[in-house]
């Protein structure tokens, strides 16, 4: 069975050597043992300094920078995007309120446009109206003129084969003007 | 010498010290040593391995070393701050990996298990089998390693983090605002405080040291002296079964106690200091 651990203790204790001595002998404890364990502890910590915490240290230091400027790029980007928002909300407001502007200039153009063209269209028919009205005056004229003329050639025509007498330029002129007198009374 | 197991040959308890395996002339190897080797050849594997194409898009085995790596930065930043724990990372670090690492491997069947059996008249009847491997931490001169290497990184890591007279103040100076009598009063009463003070650092090493092959040797001893109490070969296991999961929880518990305490007792020498940047900003 198990000897109890503080009589072993005290079995191995040597009888020179003093306290000290005999604890570290019975630990084992030598000084090429405790330094050969301590090279290695070293070894370990040296190798893994080199080839463990320095490059997933530098890694992890790495990657917080890369987070940290994408945040900041992330935040930047938002902002530009917001500004962006503002200027383009700022521009359709403008276009909106520009395209309203013009809207109502051409509409208040267009009826002007509309009233001028019309007032032109009105001026135009007058204008026409009234040539032909005058056309149509001077037409009657015309004909009245050429009526009168042709009526008193047969009236003279007329007077002549009644009274059976060839008239002179003289009677032909005064029948023609009673005649053209008659018609005008 | 004829390989057997622990079984099949008397051992009826863990000797408190590490054993030769080897002799290259006057160099003892001993078989606690040859568990460190292992231990550390296969933590430098590992560390070769995780960083041999190390990428921005960690994938694979490097996800989980750098979740190690930064778990640990973490930790030790909350004790130390950012700057102090990055400085001294390497060494708590590997301290805390190479316990934890020699913890659980001293747990893997055949560590203290296999080995041969001692004969002749100078060998002691309660031990006559000498296994071939044997805990890391299950050796004072292993754990004695680890403690004096940061009692000295300590003195180190305080002065340059400070500097001499502050470190020095840091121990004997009177804390407070005192004047007159009373200043001498207190300046009597701190030095014999700081006296205790150097006592208590100069034995920080050696409770650290003691309390890590405490504990380790104690579970390797109760792991054996259980499996001892079955009197079937084959079933010995099932009986140390249950403490087995105990133990991979007093390696972890161990691990981050040392590396805890030892970050402690340097915090307390610097925390001096980051006080008068506190007050400096």
């Amino acid at each position: 069975m198990t000897a109890p651990f503080f009589v072993l203790l005290a079995a191995e204790v040597p009888e020179s050597g003093g306290m000290l001595g005999g604890l570290l002998k019975t630990f084992g404890v030598h000084w090429s043992l405790f330094i050969s364990q301590l090279i290695s502890f070293l070894v370990v910590c040296v190798v893994l300094k080199k080839f463990a915490y320095g490059p997933v240290l530098e890694m992890l230091d790495k990657r917080r920078a890369r987070i940290a400027d994408g945040e900041a790029k992330l935040e930047e980007i938002e902002k530009k995007l917001a500004d962006s928002e503002r200027e383009k909300d700022a521009l359709l407001e403008k276009a909106n309120l520009d395209a309203k502007r013009l809207i109502t200039e051409a509409k208040d153009s267009a009826t002007a446009l509309s009233e001028q063209k019309a007032n032109e269209a009105t001026s135009q028919a007058q204008i026409i109206l009234a040539k032909a009205q005058e056309a149509a005056r001077a037409e009657r004229n015309s004909m009245a003129a050429e009526l009168k003329q042709e009526f008193g050639r047969l009236v003279v025509a007329t007077t002549s084969q009644v009274t059976g007498k060839t008239l002179d330029e003289h009677d032909q002129k005064r029948i023609n003007e009673e005649a053209v007198l008659s018609i005008n009374n | 010498m004829t390989s057997v197991s622990m079984a099949a040959s008397g051992h009826d308890h863990l000797p408190a010290s590490a054993e030769e395996v080897f002799r290259f002339g006057s160099f003892v190897i001993t078989n606690s040593m040859i568990m460190v080797w292992i231990v550390a050849a296969l933590l430098i594997i590992v560390a070769q391995l995780a960083t041999k194409n190390i990428s921005l898009v960690p994938k694979g085995f490097q996800n989980f070393i750098e979740w190690i790596v930064e778990s640990l930065l973490d930790f030790l930043g909350g004790i130390l701050g950012e700057k102090l724990a990055r400085r001294t990372f390497w060494f708590f670090a590997t301290i805390f990996i190479m316990i934890l690492a020699s913890n659980w491997m001293g747990l893997f069947p055949g560590v203290g298990t296999i080995g041969w059996a001692l004969s002749g008249e100078a060998v002691d009847p309660h031990d006559t089998f000498r296994p071939f491997l044997r805990g890391g931490n299950a050796d004072l001169n292993m754990t004695g390693a680890m403690a004096i290497a940061f009692a000295m990184l300590w003195f180190y890591w305080s002065i340059t983090e400070t500097s001499l007279k502050d470190f020095g103040a840091h121990i004997f100076a009177p804390k407070g605002d005192f004047k007159g009598v009373m200043l001498i009063g207190m300046i009597v009463i701190f030095f014999v405080v700081g006296l205790i003070e150097v006592f208590s650092i100069a034995l920080r090493p050696v409770a650290l040291m003691f309390r890590l092959y405490g504990n380790v040797y104690a579970g390797e001893n109760m792991l054996e002296s259980i499996m001892n109490i079955v009197p079937i070969a084959g079933l010995k296991w099932l009986a140390a079964l249950p403490f087995y999961f105990l133990e991979l929880l007093v390696g972890l518990i161990q691990a981050l106690v040392f590396t805890l305490l030892c970050a402690v007792f340097l915090k307390l020498m610097c925390d001096h200091d980051d006080h008068d940047e506190e007050h400096a900003h």
